[in-house]
């Protein structure tokens, strides 16, 4: 996902003055946690491009109304999540989680020690357990860690408050526990 | 950290996510002929918003209607946090809410089903009808309006109640009364906008700069204002059958 250059703020004054190549490289900067964000939300790949797509489009518009100095990537991420939300409703179909891990680590990351101690069945057995949570919760721990998105982040992408990612968050995860618990007898 | 928080961090980076499809290019291909509004121009911005919606009404074409609240960056949701409104003209009389009628009237010529007026309330001191398409029960304190309640056509999709304009003040709170989805605005006046039953959209104001209590009942949205706090202002919406 790569780290967010310190001159965010700058390209972000500078979009905000019109300048479409600053908001450009904004655009190049969030694109893809936003298009993974728009994925969970969307349920469709199809969809969560055009979403990613017309958010950032609405974002460039609505830049008159950022707070300057504030955390772009929530304030962004809000937007994102919101039109995949709406091009899911509108094609009629039901939030899924649709990811999958990889058999063994790839990706131009290199694993870090914790991701190859994973065994392949442990790593099946977490998918199968989060995909047997109910929507809120999955929601909430795909974002908080799948996406490793903070919990202002996760707040503004699932349209809630920070508090009630907190509690969701330790909720879920507890739920969490019983599915794998109940898997291992 | 626990181990199962560990556990799904260590997930993370092994997850297979789809590519991510470069959409920079035609952003910038889609923004670059229109800058961003600006703060001082926000005013400005929103009697351009007021100006598309009028001209939505002329048009009434559905994918105007869309275009224009793709250009609020709402999608679909009902209600619209702006930052200031566009000049509101409250009503200055009663006149607007149409002609002097009795319930038995406003019934037969409302086209929707128009519930009763609140059981614990007073008979209202006055029922008027819009154009055989509103019907609003009225009770005077005085000079002023006590109580008003409006009727309109439900014809949105449920969830879809009206278009409204909400400046920072207002307070919003979204709940639902025995199933009915229902919004409750305080804190200030607000920019309301109603679907009309050609899709049109019709504007309409604040009467009171008081509560506003919205409820749709699926074939009308009824709409309670006044001095009213959330409990009473559901008291009296359950009260209307």
């Amino acid at each position: 996902m790569g780290s967010r250059p310190l001159d965010e703020a700058s390209h972000v004054a500078r979009a905000k003055r019109g300048d479409a190549a600053a908001y450009e490289e904004l655009v190049r900067m969030h694109q893809a946690i936003a298009f993974r964000v728009a994925l969970v939300a969307a349920g469709d790949r199809g969809d969560a491009e055009e979403a990613v797509q017309d958010a950032f489009v609405k974002a460039y518009r609505a830049l008159g109304r950022f707070r300057e100095g504030a955390p772009f990537r929530p304030w962004l991420l809000r937007i994102v999540a919101n039109e995949a939300r709406n091009k899911r409703r509108s094609a009629g179909r039901r939030a899924e989680l649709a990811v999958r891990v990889a058999a063994a680590a790839s990706g131009d990351a290199a694993p870090s020690p914790e991701a190859a101690a994973l065994s392949h069945a442990r790593r099946e057995d977490l998918l199968a357990a989060l995909g047997a949570l109910e929507g809120r919760d999955r929601e909430v721990l795909v974002h908080r860690f799948l996406l490793d998105l903070g919990e202002e982040e996760t707040a503004a992408a699932l349209g809630v408050r920070r508090g009630t990612v907190k509690s969701r968050t330790s909720r879920a995860l507890e739920r969490m526990r019983a599915v794998l618990e109940e898997e291992m007898r | 950290m626990n181990g199962l928080e560990h556990e799904l961090r260590a997930l993370a980076p092994l997850v297979e996510w789809p590519e991510t499809p470069d959409v920079a290019s035609a952003v910038a291909a889609r923004v670059e002929a229109s800058p961003p509004r600006r703060r001082p121009l926000r005013g400005l911005g929103l009697a351009f918003a007021v100006v598309l919606l009028t001209l939505a009404v002329a048009l009434a074409v559905p994918p105007a209607r869309t275009a224009i609240f793709d250009w609020f960056g709402i999608g679909s949701a009902r209600i619209v946090r702006v930052d200031e409104l566009p000049p509101l003209q409250l009503n200055a009389s009663v006149e607007a809410l149409g002609e002097p009628t009795s319930l038995a009237d406003a019934r037969r010529r409302a086209g929707f089903p128009v519930a009763s007026p609140p059981r614990d309330e007073p008979a209202p001191d006055e029922i008027r009808l819009v154009d055989g398409r509103r019907v609003s029960y009225l009770w005077h304190d005085g000079d002023r309006i006590r109580l008003l309640v409006t009727q309109v056509p439900g014809l949105l999709q449920r969830g879809e109640i009206l278009r409204k304009l909400i400046p920072p003040p207002v307070r919003i709170e979204q709940f639902t009364i025995d199933g009915d989805g229902a919004v409750f605005l305080t804190g200030g006046p607000h920019a309301v906008y109603l679907l009309g039953p050609n899709g049109s959209f019709e504007q309409d104001q604040g009467w009171l700069a008081g509560a506003t209590l919205l409820v749709d009942r699926g074939g009308s949205t009824l709409r309670i204002e006044g001095n009213l706090d959330r409990k009473r202002a559901v008291e009296l919406a359950r009260s209307m059958k």
